[in-house]
This record gives structure tokens, sequence and C-alpha cells, in this order.
């Protein structure tokens, strides 16, 4: 039968294996842990966990600890013994029907006063930042400064910074697990969530997720927040701000422009002041390896030798690409869709697709090449020529050649 | 299972101790859809809406408050009288054997007559309904209109379905009492079959009352 | 004294036992097919309910398998994206409503009437009728997988997601259409077994004499009948605004998304307390009997299922602490799920209670439910840490969550409902499962149980958010996955050493006498298998222990009772007449549903049908007529 000897085995085993978790939880390789508190909030809901979680070890090692002594003292010893007929015993059922009322009441308390603290509104001078949800992405609008960007943040530390959440389509929920709390986006429904990251809070980045099921990328709608100090702050968005600039002239005309032809080359915009061109960014060197998406390529051919040409690529951005129908970058005057993902800034970001892929030649070209593949259901059309357009089941017709996509790689990629 | 004795613990038939659970589970049912009306109240963004008028912005036509009260009124009573006569249905199969003197006394125990009239007075009300709704429909309020047209429509029509499914029954018992006759072995019966059709009633009067009355 | 008390006997040596010479009328293997078609008998139900639920357990849980393979490592794509979201969605439904209620129905049915002293239910058709549905209708919301349309819209359906606007397949009209056919099996079971409880208990028993698992499954079924209105409706609307355009979650008609949630968990949280009290009861029956004293303060154990009945209805929004009610319905929520832990934690203690200073067997029904005690704890406290809305902010749709509800469901009902099986098995089959094979399948179990399920406390807590068919590595949730992978893996194996014990015990295990175990209610005292008249004469109940504490009345009918060896006819009792018109309308009310998504001649053709077969049966006798 059960054997002492076995069972305090077992028993060590688990013990360890807790404790091993346990410890582990606090490690540094946990980069979306909530157990680390960088705000106020972050303290209030960290008080209450770590109460939660003291009082949560003690029922348990009680009850366990009863139920296993119960199971063992009064195990069979003979056949022929009956033992008391006992019905109950009021008092006890008074005892064990107060004690656990008396221990949730240690909950209530803090939970209630902690509800009521931070739900109040965020204070005025908050920096405010509105959230869309969309089906599998995040946008993201600076109102004071008139920004729009998508799927990752600068915000500075020692502020107090307020969320609008909002959806365009389906249900979804905002999470930066490190942070705060999360919140969901409700159609037809406004919510909120603020905190003040601590001035001691580095400047580093870190991930958030889309916490309601919301369709099949529901896994790969993900974001970027990065802490940076006010001044740093002031600096990127000053650089948000700026309309994307390059300048290059086009290697060979792609296209003999018409006087009156839709797809004529835009007028560059006047030039950058120093300032904006300066704008911070966050240097590679302190971006943590855990906000780098590892998510492997699809198989879907594309030749990497090829260079290409940025002034050519923003011809095709809003020529044969179609990419302006859904896209907008400021300063071009031609790309204001406004269906897709604002890639005014979009060759600074960590990751493209939402947090799903690192952002560089190799995953943009093969995202451009087929976005379908690199993303299910996103609605971004196949555009690759020959590519297999896993939602209509066919091979699309027409389509660009890899040169075409390496032209719009380059030109993204110079939008810093 | 006959009415004979089979031993139960309750002294009730089985069925009447059905119907009454079954009667709670429907409360529960037409809580929700009520509940739903009452949430999305006053939160169409279109009209024609239930007390107010409405200007439709983009072709200017003016919609009325699309409830008539009196109409809806007239019909409650109709309603509210079928449960007199249901009443007396049962009290008529129950008194079957009761000799009868006077006319008024043969008038009052005739169950046939009785089950009738609650089901033509139940076939009145849902007459009105339909007229009701019809009108509704011509006056550009549809199921799929707004949050009004589809919550009060569907509340409405699952109340109407249920009149029609007692219309039926009663319907069903009248056609009993002609082929053999309703004998007070039957009362239970009629009386499972008054109980849903008191229950429809009153389910009837909060409808009225929340939607039709208070604004 | 009491002559079929047997002692605490072990197990390997067996109470001696000779089967009469016509042994107990062979109900359970030398009946047709046909019978079973068209049986009213509800313990044949409840048979067939156990092997179908059993079947759809293994189909739910290959489904888990599945999704333990791809979440094994990072960025795995054993399965699609679309596909996993079919196969996790599927997963939550099958075992919610086609694995773990038609378990608890199997055990309402065979055991209620024979726990009341009763020889059938109130209305026996309507009892076949509930089966059919649930088989159909189980039926109808599982093949779609093989054609890639599955449900996907998650087993809880939120809107907008599940309208029509975003999901515009067939896949989400299966899941509405398939969870109001299954909502009408579990009412109709529900009226039934409330009628049968109320009224048709033997002479003596009254309420607070009914076997504690009879008075749990009377709470349930009045959960039952006041929650599942609720998703009807919920339902109905979803259904409406996706076949015939109505606004009710029309987002460009002002329509609210929180009209569903409310609906859908003022539905689903009194669901969970359905999930879990027949499991609580099953417990209660066990303990004592392998204790061999009674349940520690029976009263209190009813008046908490009572009171967690109805507290269950005050709770439901606090699924919806993340959606932005406000403080005062965050709090009120809050303070409503605290309290419903009361009660709830007062059974973990009168287990423990009735235990003690008892001669405790382990016999495998008793380690399992002793393992539910152990591990529902687990599961409860993990309940109290989400109740307090500023900690769930971080633990909601995480999984977190998925670690607490499984330790509930799994650790709570599916232990409980193994314990029931292991324990009522030879009252079924008339034969003992092999107790070596038990114990290995418990051991196997548990271990596995909490290698799956335990980590994933720490996934969600270190970021891992629900419902995703993948994630990155370096996101510090590969090591808890893999242990939960192995764990799943492991769950397998104990499994199929259930299920090889079950079916072999079926044909050969050792064969039982009427109560093998010294157990204490009337249905030990009938013999094993039961005949199918259940009681050849209706006890006198004088007590609620009538084999350990009853008088002389209840040792007499006991006697009678499981001799056995005589067929209906010999004793004079009129038994309901088999027939199919059950099935009929079950399966032409299936196909009407059917026909919402066909068309409009199969619906027509189909509600004809039934009306048709509705009538022969509301006109046909239940049973020939008594002298």
């Amino acid at each position: 039968m059960i054997g002492s000897p076995r069972l305090r085995r077992l028993a060590t085993f688990g013990a360890a294996a807790t404790l091993a978790l346990v410890l582990g939880a606090c490690a540094r390789d946990y980069p979306n842990t909530t157990f680390q508190p960088h705000s106020e909030y972050g303290r209030a809901i960290d008080f209450i966990w770590n109460r939660l979680l003291l009082l949560g070890t003690l029922v348990f090692i009680f009850v366990e600890g009863v139920l296993l002594f119960v199971v063992f003292k009064y195990r069979r010893r003979s056949d022929d013994v009956v033992p008391p007929q006992t019905h109950g015993n009021t008092a006890l059922e008074i005892t064990w029907t107060l004690i656990p009322a008396a221990i949730l009441v240690f909950i209530a308390v803090p939970t209630v006063r902690t509800i009521f603290e931070t739900q109040t509104k965020a204070p005025a001078n908050a920096l405010q930042i509105e959230v869309y949800g969309h089906q599998w992405w995040w946008e993201f609008r600076y109102p004071e400064y008139n920004v729009v960007t998508a799927n990752e943040i600068y915000i500075p530390t020692g502020r107090a910074v307020n969320f609008t959440l909002r959806t365009k389509d389906v249900l979804h929920s905002f999470w930066m697990p490190q942070l705060s709390g999360k919140r969901d986006l409700i159609a037809n429904h406004t919510n909120y969530i603020w905190f003040t990251p601590d001035s001691t809070v580095p400047t580093t980045v870190w991930n958030g997720f889309c916490t309601e099921y919301c369709g099949a990328s529901h896994a790969n709608m993900r974001f970027r927040v990065v802490t940076v100090k006010p001044d740093q702050f002031a600096s990127w968005i000053e650089h948000q701000q700026a309309p994307a600039f390059f300048n290059a002239a086009p290697a060979a005309p792609a296209v003999t422009p018409a006087a009156n032809s839709a797809n004529a080359a835009p007028a560059q915009p006047a030039g950058p002041t120093p300032a904006q061109l300066a704008g911070f960014i966050i240097p590679k060197e302190q971006v943590p390896a855990y906000t780098i998406p590892q998510t492997p390529l699809p198989d879907i051919k594309f030749d990497d030798r090829l260079a290409g040409d940025a002034a050519r690529g923003q011809q095709l951005f809003t020529g044969a690409g179609t990419c302006n129908a859904c896209h907008t970058i400021s300063g071009n005057p031609l790309a204001v869709g406004t269906v897709g993902p604002n890639l005014t800034h979009v060759g600074s970001r960590i990751a493209i697709g939402a947090g799903l892929y690192a952002n560089d030649a190799r995953h943009l070209a093969r995202w451009i090449k087929n976005a379908r593949v690199m993303k299910p259901g996103s609605i971004m059309p196949t555009l690759g020529k020959g590519q297999f357009d896993p939602q209509s089941n066919s091979a699309v017709p027409g389509g660009l050649n890899d040169q075409q996509v390496a032209d719009i790689v380059a030109y993204l990629q110079a939008l810093k | 299972m006959s009415a004979t004795s089979h031993y139960t613990s309750t002294g009730l038939d089985n069925r009447k101790i059905a119907i009454w659970a079954f009667i709670g589970s429907e409360c529960m049912l037409f809580a929700s859809l009520i509940s739903t009306y009452l949430v999305y109240k006053g939160r169409s963004i279109t009209g024609p809406f239930p007390h107010e008028v409405w200007k439709d912005p983009s072709t200017g036509h003016v919609f009325k408050p699309i409830l008539n009260i009196p109409v809806t009124s007239m019909s409650t009573f109709v309603l509210l009288m079928s449960s007199l006569a249901m009443v007396l249905a049962l009290a008529a199969v129950q008194n079957k054997h009761v000799p009868k003197r006077t006319l008024g006394d043969k008038i009052l125990g005739s169950s046939k007559l009785w089950l009738f009239m609650t089901a033509l007075l139940g076939a009145t009300f849902l007459g009105f309904q339909a007229f009701e709704f019809t009108s509704f429909v011509h006056e550009g309020l549809t199921i799929k209109t707004n949050l009004f047209g589809s919550s009060f429509f569907t509340l409405t029509g699952f109340h109407g379905a249920h009149v029609t499914a007692g219309v039926i029954w009663l319907l069903t018992l009248l056609m009993i009492d002609f082929k053999r006759g309703l004998t007070p072995d039957d009362a239970l019966n009629v009386d499972i079959a008054a109980l849903y059709w008191h229950f429809v009633d009153v389910v009837w009067i909060a409808i009225f009352t929340l939607v039709y009355l208070i604004r | 004294m009491a002559t079929t008390y047997h002692p605490g006997s072990d197990l390997e040596v067996l109470t001696p036992y000779t089967p009469s010479p016509t042994p107990a009328t062979a109900t359970v293997h030398k009946s047709s097919l046909w019978s079973w078609i068209t049986t009213t008998d509800h313990k044949k139900i409840g048979t067939l309910y156990l092997f179908t639920s059993l079947f759809f357990f293994i189909w739910g849980g290959v489904e888990a398998e599945i999704i333990r393979a791809q979440l094994g490592g990072p960025n795995r794509h054993l399965v699609s994206a679309e596909m996993y979201n079919q196969i996790f969605t599927m997963h939550g439904t099958t075992m919610v409503f086609l694995a773990i209620m038609p378990l608890s129905a199997a055990f309402f049915n065979y055991l209620i009437p024979l726990q009341i002293g009763a020889r059938d239910v109130a209305f026996p058709r309507l009892n076949a009728f509930s089966y059919w549905v649930y088989l159909f209708g189980g039926l109808f919301i599982s093949l779609p997988i093989f054609f890639k349309l599955a449900p996907n819209g998650g087993w809880f359906g939120y809107v907008p997601l599940t309208t029509r606007t975003y999901t515009p397949g067939l896949n989400v009209d299966f899941w509405v259409v398939g969870l109001q056919i299954l909502g009408i099996s579990s009412l109709a079971a529900a009226f039934n077994f409330i009628t049968t409880i109320i009224n048709l208990r033997a002479p003596g028993m009254t309420l607070m004499r009914m076997p504690i698992f009879t008075w749990m499954s009377f709470v349930v079924q009045f959960l039952i009948i006041l929650a599942f209105p609720a998703i009807t409706v919920a339902l109905f609307f979803l259904m409406m605004d996706r076949f015939f355009g109505t606004a009710f979650y029309d987002m460009a008609k002002g329509a609210d998304p929180l009209l569903w949630q409310h609906l859908f968990w003022v539905f689903g949280h009194p669901e969970v307390y359905i999930l879990i009290l027949p499991a609580f009861g099953l417990v209660s029956e066990v303990l004592p009997t392998f204790a061999k004293k009674p349940l520690f303060g029976y009263p209190v154990m009813v008046y908490s299922g009572i009171l967690i009945g109805f507290l269950g209805f005050g709770v439901w929004a606090h699924h919806m602490f993340a959606v932005g009610m406000g403080p005062v319905a965050d709090s009120v929520f809050s303070m409503t799920t605290m309290l419903i832990a009361i009660p709830t934690g007062v059974k973990i203690f009168n287990w423990i209670g009735t235990l003690a200073q008892g001669q405790i067997r382990y016999t495998t029904a008793n380690l399992f439910a002793i393992g539910l005690v152990g591990l529902f704890t687990i599961g409860g406290i993990s309940g109290v840490m989400h109740s307090s809305p500023p900690a769930d902010l971080q633990q909601t749709d995480s999984y977190f969550i998925v670690a607490h509800f499984h330790y509930v469901l799994f650790g709570g009902s599916i232990m409980g409902i193994f314990a029931g099986i292991y324990y009522y098995f030879p009252k079924l089959f008339g034969r003992m499962m092999d107790e070596k094979l038990g114990k290995a399948h418990f051991w196997v179990n548990i271990i596995a149980m909490n290698l799956t399920f335990f980590p994933m406390h720490f996934s969600g807590m270190l970021g891992m958010p629900r419902r995703i068919y993948t994630y990155d590595a370096g996101q510090g949730w590969e090591t808890f996955n893999a242990m939960s992978t192995g764990g799943a893996y492991l769950i397998v194996v104990a499994t199929l050493i259930f299920l090889f014990n079950f079916f072999r015990s079926m044909r050969s295990g050792t064969p039982a006498g009427p109560n093998p175990w010294g157990a204490a209610t009337l249905e030990w005292t009938l013999p094993s298998p039961v005949p199918e008249y259940n009681f050849a004469t209706i006890p006198t109940v004088t007590s609620r222990y009538p084999l350990w504490e009853g008088k002389d009345v209840d040792i007499e009918s006991a006697r009678i009772n499981q001799q056995g060896g005589k067929t209906a006819k010999q004793l004079g009792i009129v038994l309901p007449y088999n027939t199919i018109k059950p099935l009929l309308v079950a399966l032409f009310l299936v196909l009407m549903f059917c026909g919402l998504l066909v068309g409009q001649r199969l619906l027509i053709g189909a509600a004809a049908a039934m009306a048709i077969s509705l009538y022969a049966w509301l006109t046909s006798p239940l049973e020939p007529e008594h002298h």
C-alpha cells in the first residue's frame, strides 16, 4: 500500500520542485514577470498579491497538512473496530466558518481600498496616449503632440501616463505584465488605465500582449513599450512629430512622370531640422533580447542579395505596391491610408507585424511578399508575384517581383 | 402516468411539480429578455422610438412614437379576461358532476364554452399583436431596424409564441372535451394548462408595464 | 443486526458471495441493441450517458493533447493558427458540455432513483429523450471539426468576434445552434429530476434523510433550470443576428458587447457549480463508506450546498473584472466571490472531519475522493486569489486562470467522477474493477495532473496570455510549458490504464455482491447489477444510513430486495413500455435545428415529423394498465 518512506520521498521532491519554481520566478530570466512592480499602481497590486500568496500558502500548508495527517493517522488498523460514529460538531462548524471569514477580511479590506484608489481619474498633467485596438495590431496616438504611430510607444518615467482604450473592431485587452494590470478594449466603450512609472525605471523595452481572444492572430498581437528619461522622451516625441525624411535621387526612374499622373513622384518636403533628425531612439545595445522577436520565418523564397533603392521604393509605395491604400507615411502626401499601421517612422521600430518579427530587410521583404502567410488572417494582401494566398486558396495574379520588394524595403528602412 | 395512486412524497401529481419547475425556468427566460430590453432602452442610435418622436436626419421623415398604448391596453384587457375564462373552465371541469339547475349555472358550468372562450380570447390577443406588428413594420420599425426593434420584437415574439402554444394546448383540451368529455379525473391536466396560461398572462402584465407604460 | 454490512474487508479478500441461481437480471449483459435504443429505464439511460460521455472525455482529451503538443515549445506549428483556435474552442466546449455534465448525468440517472427508493424517475420517456438529444447534439457540434468548420470563437463566444461581421463562416453557427440543442437536453432532465426527488422518495425518506449525492444533485437541477435560460437568450440573440440581421450585437447600431458577457456569465458561473457539486456529492458518499463513519456535519453539507447554489447567482461578473464596470460593481462582485469561498471551504473541513477518527481503507475510489479534497483546495485557493480585482487584473486572461480552473475541474470534478466510477462500477456491472490497476491509475493521474497544471500558475504570473496558438522563445515560458506538455502526455498513460481496467473488468472482473464496500445507503441493498424494477419491495426508511443505523424494517426490506432472481412479472411490478418515440422526437428536433443551417425544407419537414412523433408520444400510455 502507501509506504511512509515512498510518500516522504514524494513530498520532498514536491517541496523542492515548488521551491525551485518559486525562486525561479524572481530571477531575471522572466522578462514578463508580474512580480516586480515599477509604479505605485504596481506596488498596490503587489501588496495584495503578496498577502494573497502568504495567506494562500498558509491555508494550503494547514489544510493539506491536516488532510495528510488524518489520512495517515486514521488508516485502517483493524477490520473489527467500529470507529466512533460522530455525526458532527457544532463548535467546530462555527470555528471553521468564522476563521476563513476572518482571513477573507484581510483580503477584502485592501482590495476595496485599492480598487477605488486605482480607478480614480488620471492626474491632469498625465501623458495621454490613445490606444485603438485592431485585428491584430495596435494603433497609438499622442493627441497632445499630434503623433500617430503603431505597435510601439515611448513613455517617460516619473510622469503619469493615461491610456484611453478603444477598439475599432472586436474585443482586445491591453497588457504590459511588468508595468500594470490589464484592461479590455470594448466596442462602443472607452476604458482607461493609468499609472506613473517610477523615476528609477531604466531606459529599456518591455513587452505587451493582447489578452482577449480576438481571432486568428490573437497570439500575434503584441506591442513594445519603451520607458525613457523625460528628456529622451521629449526628443523622441519631437522626432515623431516630424514627417519621415530621406534624401536620395532616384537611381533610375521607375515610372516616367506624366504631367498630371497620379503616380508622379511627390515633391520633396522641406528638410528636417537637426533636432528633429537627431530624435532619440533607444540604442540597439539597450534593447533587451526578449523584446526582439525570434519568430521563425515561414518558407517564403526571396533573394536576400538584392540591393533595394529607396527612391524607387517610395514610388512603388504609392504605385504598383498600392501600399498607400492602407498605410500613412507623414511627409508622403499620397500615403494617407488608415486601414493599416502608420509607417512614418517604421525604420526605427524594434519589431514589425505588431511585435511579431524582427525589423530587418529579411523579415520586411517577406512580410511585403506574403503578409498573409507571415501572419494568419492578416488583411494585408499577398503582394509577391506568384505567391500563394492562404485566404483565397490560390496564387495571386500579378504582383511585385523581388527587386520591387527590395526597393520598398529600402524605402521603409530609410523611414527612421 | 395515470392519476391512480402511485405513492408520492407530497401527495401531488408529478406533472404539477414539473409544471412549476418549468414556470420557474421560464421566469428566468423572460427576465433575461426583459433585462435586455431595459438595458437597451434609450440606446438606439436611430429611430423609430417607442415613446418619442424621431426625425430621420437623412430623409427628413418624421416618425411618431411607435407604441399605441390605447390599442395595447385593449389587448391586455382581452388577455386578462382570458385568464378569467380559464378559471371558469377549470372550475367547470372540476365540478362536472355537480347538478346544474339554472341556465346561469349551466352556462358557468360549461367546460366547452369556457375552454373555447379562453382560446378565443387568447387568439384575439394574438390577432391584436399581429395587427400591431404589421403596422409597426409599415411605419418603419422591423426587427432589424435598431436595438429597440430587435429587443422589442424578440421579447413580444417570445411571449406571443408562448400564447400560441397555450392556445393550441387549450384547443386540444377542447377537442378531447368534445370527443369523450372531460371529467374531474382530467382536472389535473386542465389545472396544469391553467397554470401555464396564467403564467403567460402575468408575463404580459410585466411586459406591458415595463415596455408600454413606463417611459 | 445488519446482515449486509461487511466490516471493511480488504478487497483482495472478497466477502463470500454466491451468485443466486438465476443471476439478478443480466440486464446489462444479455439485452439486445433494440432494448437499449427503446429503453426508458433510468439505469440503461445512465449507462448510455456513461459510455457516451467517456467517449467525449477522450475526444476532449485528444484536443487537449494537440494543444499541449503545440505549446510544448516556442513557435511550433503542428497545427495552423485557425485549426488551433478551433481545437481550443472545442476542447472547452467538449469537456464542459459533452463530458463533465453528462458524466454527472450518468450518475444522476443511475443513482437518484436507487438512492431515494424509487423504481424510476418521474418521466421515464422524457429521460430517454434527454439522452438522445445529448447524443445527437453532441455529434452535431463535434463532427464539423473534420471539415475544418469547428466552432472557433472560444467556448465563451464573446461578441462581436462571433458575429457574422468578424466570423462569417459556419463555425460559429454550429456552436450557437449546438449549444441550444444541448441546453434542451439538460433542461428536460432537470425538470425530471426535480420532480423525481421531490415526489418519489420512499416512505420515511425525508429530505434530510436523503443521501448527500441526491441532495447535491437536487441543488444542481435548480441551477440548471435557472441558469440555462440566460445562455439560451444570449445564444438566441446571436443566432438572430447571424441569420436574420437583428441588432443585438451589432456595434454599428449601438449594441453593447457586455450584454453578451453578462448573459453568458449569469449562466456561466452557476454552470461551474453545476460541474462541481455532483462530484462533491460523490465524494460525500465515498468518504464515509471507507472511513466507516457517517458524513461529518451532514446538515451543514446540505446547507452549504444550497448556499453555494444560491450565492452562485451573485458572483458572475468576477469573470469581467477587466472590462471596466467601475469600482462599485468591481467591489460588490469581489465581496460576493469571497463570500462564496466560505461554504466551499466548510465542505473541505467536513470531509476531513469525516476521515478523522475513522478506519480508512485505501480503495481506489477513496483515493480519488481524497484526491479531490486535496486538489480542489488548491483550485479554491487560486480562486480566492482571483477574487481581488487589483490582483486579478494581472491574473485574468493569463495561464494563471487556466491553472485555477483545471485544478477545480480536473482535480475536482474529474477526480470526483472517477471516485464515483470506481465506487459504483460494481453496482452497475456486477463486477469489481481491478484495484491494482486502479491505484496505478490514481497515482499516475495525480502526478500527471499536477505536472500539467501546477506550472501554469507560474507561466501565467510570468506574463503568458491565454488562448494563444504559439508563443515566442525567450519569454520565460518554455520550461513551464514543457513541463505541462510532459504532464499531459502522462495523463494519456493514466487514462489508458483506466480504460483498460474499465473494459476488462466489465467482462471479467471479480463478481460483486450487493454491497462490496459495506456502505450504508439504499442502492447497496440491491443486487449488483440492479434488476430492472430496482426494488422488489419499496423500503420504508427510518434513518439516513439505512444499512448502518436503520431499524428492523429497513433491514427486512433490504433482505428481500437484495435476493434478486425474480422478474418484474413474478413480483407483479408493472414497468413502462420500451418505446422509440423519445429517440424519434430527439432526432427530428436536432434535424430541425440542422434545417436552420441547411435550408427551409429540412426545417419544416423535420418540424412536422417531430410534431407527429410528439403527438404519438403524448397520446400513448407510459405503461400497461394496472389492476
